[in-house]
This record gives C-alpha cells, structure tokens and sequence, in this order.
C-alpha cells in the first residue's frame, strides 16, 4: 500500500497536470464541436504536436487538450473501448440526478447556461491555450481559430479570461492551497502531498489502488501506440497518463457581494463600518483578503501569513470562534477536522481522498470594494472564476467536495449553511453561522453570491492517447 | 418511551403481476401526496420495493416478493392499524397484487390486519442510531430548537454584552412560557422499564453463556479458522460490472432529501460454513449495536438513522437496508474508510463480495471492487419516504441536546457549552 509509486512518464502527461503556468499570465480556452470525423482526426494529429507535456516547462507558450464523451464518441472511440471511462465523464454534469448533486438549481440551472447546457450547442473539445501576455496569445489563439474552420470543426466559443494574478474578483488571495503531486519536482508537507494516482490515471492512488481507467483491445492498436497494458493482457492502456478535467464557468457577484457586508455591519441608520466589513467577508472566505488564514490570524489582517498552508483547525479552532465551520475553505479542505477522530492523522488521511487539483483563471473586468460599493449593479457585465480542477476520480474527488462539503447545508453539524460563496441548494433557507462567545451570530436569508453559468466533463488524455484518438480508422 | 422496531413485511407478488405492481409503485412515488405516511405517527422511515422473480444458484425459482420496510415506534400494532384506516383502498391496491390477499366481501379491517401480520418476517440484526428516540420527539425536538433560533434572532435583543448563565435563562423562560412548547417543560422520556431492564438481562446474557462455554468456543473457533481460510483460498471472486440503465435508475431517486435510502440484495455463498458463519457475525453485529454502538455512532460513523440485515428465501440470499445521510458517494467512502472491517465480516460470506483475508482484511478496502460489488447489488426503490427528511442524524443529536439542557442548573461552563449548540 505504500510502496513507492513508479515514475511519472512526464513526456506522456499533459502539462497542465504538472503545473498552473503561473508565468504564462493570459489564456483562453476554446470550446469546439467535432461535425466530421475524418477531418477532425486530421486536426488533432496536427494539434498532437503542439501539446505542452509536463516534462517542460514551457516559457512562451502552452497548449493542452481535453474532450468531452461525445467528443471521444465522434472521434470514432465509443464502440473500441472495454468500458473504463468514469460514468460521471460518461453521463454528463447536466442529468437531473448532477443538478440535485451540484445544487445547479434556480440562477444556476443548466437552462440558462451560456455553454455546455441544453439550450447551447454540444461541446466536444476544449484546448486550452496560454501565453506570456495578451498580444501572445491574441497570435496562438488566431493561430488555433483558423485552423478550425475547413477542418470540420466549429469554434463554439472561446472563454476568455483576466491576466493572471494572486486575487480572485471579491479581492481574496487565491489558490493558495493545492495538494502537491508524489513524484514531481516539489515537495510539501505530508498532508497535502498525494499520490500520483489521485490525478493522473495510472498510478496507484491515496488508497493504493488503480482507479479505473479505459483500455482497447491489442487489436484496435496494431500500430502500438499507446502503452501495452502492465497486467492485463491483450488490452492496450488508453488511460494511462490522462485524467479527469472539470470546467465550471461561475458568475461572482462583486456589487452584491459587498453590498450585503456593508448592510450587514453597519448599525441602523449609522456610518459604514470599513473594519467589520472585511471582518465579516473574511470570515464567509475563512482567509483574510491578504490570504492569512483565520485560524491563525483571527483578529486581523497579517501579510506574514498570506501563504500560510501547514496548519490545521482541530488544534487552535476546534469549536470554529476563529475561523467559522461553515466558511468557505474550512468546507473545500477541512484538513484535520473530519470524523474519525479530529485532529489526528487518520483524520487527514481521510480528507486526502478528496483532494482536487485547481487551475481555474479568473474573467471579466475587475471591480474593486470601493467601486463595488459606490456603483450601481450592471447586469450585464459579467466576471467571475472559469473553475477548472482536475482528478482521477470525478465521483470521489470534485463531485463530493461539491455536494458533501460545499453545498449540504448540514456539513459537520450545522443546519442550514450551505458554503455562503459557492454553495448551491435547493432549501429555502440560507443562513451563515459564525461561531462565538456567548452566542452566536446567525446570518439568515443570505444571497448567492455566484452561481453557475457553464460547464462540463472532460477527459485531459496523456500524449500517446492523443495520438492513437487522432489515428482511429486510419 | 416506546423503543424502535425494524418491521419488515414480505408478500409473494401473484403469478403475472410483477410488472403491474412495479408500474403502481413508480406511479405513486412520484406522487406523494397519495401516499400518507406522514399521518402515521410512529413512523421514521418507510419503503416499499419489489424483488423481481429470479433463480436461486442450483437453478430453482425464487418467485417475486414485495417488501415493505418500516421503522416504527412501538407498538407495531398502532403503526400497523395507521397504516390500513390511512392509507385505505391505496393498500388494497398495492397489497391485490400479492398471493393471498382478501377480496370482496371478505376484504376487511381485520382480514388486512391478519394479512400483514402474516407476512412479518424476522430481522437478522438491526441498528438504530439512538435507541428509545422516537419520531415524535424528533420532530418536537427539531420544532424547539427552530423556535430557539428564532426567539435568539428575533430583532431588538442584542446578546452580546449578557453572560451565558444569562441567555441560558432567558432561552428557559421563552420555551416555558410558550404555549405550543408545553411538552418541553419535561425532559424526554426514558424507554419502559420493563424493555430496559430486558435489554439489561441481554446484555449480560450472551458474554456470561460465552464465558461458560469458553473452553468449547476455543476448540470451535480454531476448526472454524481453517476451514474459513480454505474456503476464502478456493472461492473465485466474480466482478460483476453495473448496467449503466440500472446505475440511472438509481440516480434518479438519490439526493431529494438530506438523506438517501439504501438497498442492498445478495445471495449467500452456497455453503453450511458461510451460512453459518453469516449467522453468527450477525449475531455478534446485533449484541454490539443493541449495547454498545446504540447511542449515535456506529464504529466513527454518525451518519446512520436505521439499518437491518434481513434473510430471505430460506436464508439463501439476504438484503441490507438503511437510511443514511448525505450522497451514496460519501456513504461508500465512510464504509470503506471507517466500516470495511465490520462489513467484511458480514460481507465476504454474500456471493460477488471482494475477496477477503481472515474475514475481515481486504474486502472493501479494495475500494474499486467495493463500490463495484455494491452498485452492482443495489436495488432501487421506488417508494421511500422519511418523517423528518431535512434533520440530519447530527442535526437530531444536537436537538435533542438542547432539549436537556432546558432541565436543571447550569455552571457558566455548562451553559457556554450547551450555547455552542445553537
């Protein structure tokens, strides 16, 4: 069970499993739908070329591919696969069974989706494309829009996104926390370093296992391009190096957002209180906006602690009169405050099977709290996070962070809390708690502060599957 | 206080009518305003689900049996008569489909009665998440502390400057001067004396008969030890893949409340040793969870209401059932990560169960297998419903701990304590 894992095959594994491109500021990711499949085998044969692996790190550009089930079926793949796609990545994120799971319900309902939901057209593909700057990636993505057309494929949208930097639109440090991957160049603390196996398929996972993973007979391989099956004879390893991708486009509400802190903390018919007001958003985050968590700084903002990580909530913040239970990142990575038994490895242990790995790039124009709050809400612009996780598991890892730890309004004892920034539900009542001494405080009827806008499955498949999707039938 | 019964009802589905009774089933779990269990007043939990006919393992005809599953308060005999005067021609309608139920002139109160009485069958072990709780007093409980909360937010007090010792008294003067909180002036009731001191002679009982028989137990033991390790080297494990229609259908009747049924049908392993085996690890499952894990938790998990292990068709297959908060995805994980032992034990002697090592090594913890075995055996249900479908077992803990803490004096300490619980 704990033997060590056998070594990554970093030319085969797409890039982005690797590494976020943190120096690779501007992307945009292309929604494409397959219409002929000959020519869209010949389109990825010439993409395969230009996919960033996780064996460079890229200084200019990079490029990465991953597809949906229906695309993977126009591809020609359906009938030769043994069975072994996830049925989470088979069946879709918009069945009504994914709705009631991932609280996309009411303002987040995949009817009004702008994509991937029932009233857009199919997506198929994604490439995902980022570049030092703005005018960079302006060239690669004309570079990669023009070589669609007359290929028998259609550009459904792109989805752009903001210059990367630190802070996500309500003004909060982001993406602090991510679990660190065995076997690659950078190491961390036990409790958030993962098995290879949790995201990239292949490899033995947080339990020691295989996940399951799609294979196709020897036969439907004569060229042997992809790896022979270590165990399992006469199959031939389609999975092996790919993983899950998850893609939701989520609206931020920044006006809304701190307008309701203001409201909130400002006695009645007295001045605005700046002190509370960040208090108070800090406390539904868990983190201050500098990214100091609360259960370490919970009576101020401290830059020190901005990238503060190795730290869990049993031991200073069992009862949550630091950092609430129900705030947002005490529900995403509860650390060591799962059953059984709190505060203990087992505890971690527990919570490392449902890890994700975030890549996600914020959109839209920024709009800062005094302009949030001095400004009217526009309607019709729009910013937000295109969330993007990855996973060898969507059923154990993304699925269950979502229902189980962000949207059930009952996590760890509470009753009515769903996650007060993301969380989705179907019950009337939306109430915040924030633990305290004497008693204490109940915020209720609060608003969605995002909600869901697109989104989809997709498989991110390693270099070599690349190749063989682009050779069927050929 | 009235206890829990886990009652299960089992009627042979008439020749022909299997697919009818199935049809009537969906049609009114989509409709449950026709279904009026919440008229029933010592109901928690109830489904009804149909076990199509099938063939045992030599071949011979297991015909279709309907299953009713409650877990009542006693006595059975008020849930039994609410369920007949309630649910009227609806349970005529249901119950026609099976063998030998009255018709025409002969269709009466008591010939209904005679008919479900019948059809009782055992339990092989069941669990009860807080024994002696009973519905009622869930929801009583689960309207008090709404009505705390509310009396707490209600504009115009502002608590911060008070002392706990204060809001502790101030919570006591509301609830007991509120009319429609009246039963909450008195702490719960406790189970009759007579149940509890039958548990009490129970619990002695199978440790003391046990310790006398010690030197024979040893010699049956060391027998059962290699012939269990033969048995687990020669079975062959088959892995069994889920049929994604099956896998649908299930979805669809997941995640409506807070909290999901679970149904799980297997055959045991064809043999004297396992069926025994399987007897008698139920049999120690039922002491541990009747005196040991009978208050909240079962081994780290706190996220079961109700559970039974039932036989059936002579002991040759026998089904799981439970309610359990939360998503099926969470519900196998804690298996995996905090039962696999225990389910094991119980497990490894169904057919198609992940091969074990000792009775309870391996099994579940090959967690792939695992959930394959159990999506494969799941059985969905097209009638469920629960009598406080939005509490969780955490959330009916925690009321009833307000509830006690209305009663007596409290040290700061305590009343700090018990106001974290709000």
């Amino acid at each position: 069970m704990t033997g060590p894992s056998p070594q990554l095959e970093l030319e085969d594994i797409q890039g982005l499993a690797a590494r976020g491109y943190g120096n690779l500021r501007a992307a945009s990711f292309l929604l494409i739908a397959v219409e002929e499949t000959a020519a869209a085998r010949r389109w990825l044969g010439w993409l395969a070329d230009s996919i960033t692996p996780a064996s460079e790190r890229p200084v200019e550009q990079s490029v990465n591919v991953a597809f949906t089930a229906s695309g993977l079926a126009k591809l020609g793949l359906d009938a030769l696969v043994e069975g072994g796609f996830s049925p989470e990545f088979v069946g879709g994120m918009v069945t009504p069974h994914k709705r009631r799971l991932l609280g996309d319900v009411g303002t987040s309902a995949p009817e009004g989706w702008v994509w991937g939901g029932p009233a857009t057209p199919q997506v198929d593909v994604l490439v995902l494309l980022y570049a030092t700057g703005a005018a960079e990636l302006e060239t690669l993505v004309a570079l990669h829009v023009a070589r669609l057309s007359g290929e028998g494929m259609r550009l459904v949208g792109i989805l752009e996104t903001r210059e990367l930097d630190a802070f996500e639109h309500f003004g909060f440090h982001d993406g602090i926390s991510q679990p660190i991957i065995e076997g690659l160049s950078k190491t961390g603390p036990w409790a958030d370093t993962l098995r290879a196996g949790e995201f990239i398929l292949g490899y033995p996972n947080e339990y020691g296992l295989y996940t399951p993973r799609p294979f196709v007979r020897s036969s439907m391989d004569p060229k042997r391009l992809l790896p022979v099956h270590c165990t399992q004879s006469g199959s031939h390893d389609l999975g092996r190096n790919g993983s899950y991708l998850v893609l939701r486009q989520l609206r931020q509400y920044v006006h809304r957002f701190w307008r309701y802190m203001d409201a909130a903390t400002r006695p009645e018919g007295g001045a605005d209180d700046p002190v509370a007001r960040a208090r108070l958003a800090s406390r539904l985050v868990g983190r201050w906006p500098s990214g100091a968590p609360l259960a370490l700084a919970p009576e101020a903002d401290d830059e020190r602690l901005s990238d503060a990580n190795d730290f869990g909530y049993h031991g200073p913040d069992q009862l949550g009169y630091r950092c609430p239970i129900g705030s947002h990142v005490r529900r995403a990575n509860p650390r060591d405050s799962l059953e059984p038994e709190p505060g203990s490895r087992k505890s971690i242990l527990v919570g490392k099977r449902h890890r994700i790995l975030r890549r996600g790039r914020g959109y839209g124009p920024r709009l800062d709290m005094q302009a949030a709050l001095a400004s009217d809400e526009d309607l019709h612009e729009e910013r937000g996070l295109h969330f993007v996780c990855l996973n060898a598991n969507i059923a154990r890892q993304f699925e269950f962070v979502q229902h189980s730890w962000i949207n059930d309004p009952r996590f760890t004892g509470l009753y009515d809390d769903p996650d007060p920034l993301v969380g989705g539900t179907t019950e009337p009542e939306r109430a915040f708690t924030i633990q305290g001494v004497p008693l204490r405080i109940r915020l209720r009827g609060m608003p969605e502060f995002t909600s869901v806008r697109g989104g989809g499955y997709f498989f991110l498949p390693g270099l070599r599957a690349i190749r063989y999707l682009a050779d069927i039938g050929s | 206080m009235p206890h829990q019964v886990a009652l299960t009802i089992a009627a042979q589905v008439a020749q022909g009518h299997t697919e009818k009774l199935q049809q009537l089933l969906e049609d009114l779990g989509g409709r449950p305003e026709a279904l009026p269990f919440g008229q029933i007043a010592n109901l928690h939990f109830a489904r009804l689900f149909v076990l199509p006919q099938t063939q045992d393992l030599s071949g011979a005809p297991i015909p279709a049996t309907l299953i009713l599953l409650s877990d009542v308060d006693s006595p059975v005999a008020a849930f039994l008569d609410a369920l007949i005067d309630d649910f009227g021609t609806t349970l005529d309608q249901i119950l026609g489909h099976c063998d030998g139920y009255p018709t025409g002139d002969a269709l009466t109160k008591d010939a209904r009665l005679a008919f479900l009485r019948s059809r009782i069958i055992p339990v092989a072990t069941a669990y009860v998440n807080r024994v002696g709780r009973s519905a009622q007093q869930i929801k009583q409980e689960a309207e008090l502390r709404g009505a705390i909360e509310d009396y707490l937010d209600r504009s115009g007090h502002d608590w911060s400057g008070r002392s706990a010792i204060e809001i502790h008294s101030a919570i006591k003067n509301f609830v007991f001067n509120e009319e429609s909180l009246g039963w909450a002036r008195r702490p719960a009731p406790r189970p009759e004396l007579w149940w509890r001191v039958k548990e009490g002679v129970h619990a002695i009982l199978l440790p003391l008969v046990l310790i006398l028989l010690l030197p024979f137990v040893f010699i049956g033991l060391v027998a059962w030890v290699v012939l269990l390790r033969l048995h687990e080297r020669s079975e062959d494990p088959i892995r069994d893949v889920a049929d994604p229609e099956d896998l649908d259908a299930l979805a669809a009747m997941e995640d409506h409340a807070a909290m999901n049924p679970f149904t799980l049908l297997g055959f045991v392993k064809p043999t004297r040793f396992r069926r025994l085996t399987l007897q008698t690890v139920l049999g120690l499952v039922s002491y541990g969870v009747r005196h040991i894990y009978n208050h909240g938790r079962l081994t780290g998990i706190g996220t079961i209401h109700f559970a039974r292990w039932v036989f059936i068709d002579d002991k040759r297959r026998m089904f799981f059932a439970s309610n359990y908060d939360g998503s099926r995805e969470s519900y196998m994980d804690d298996f995996i990560d905090k039962l696999a032992r225990g389910l094991n034990a119980v497990g490894s002697n169904g057919l198609g169960y992940p091969r074990t090592r000792w009775l309870i090594l391996g099994g579940a913890r090959d967690a792939e297998a695992f959930k394959g075995f159990l999506r494969v055996h799941q059985l969905p249900t097209p009638i469920w419903y629960s009598a406080y479908p939005d509490l969780s077992a955490a959330n009916i803990q925690n009321n009833a701990r307000i509830r006690a803490g209305l009663y007596g004096h409290m040290t700061p300490e305590q009343a700090q304590d018990w106001l974290r619980r709000l």
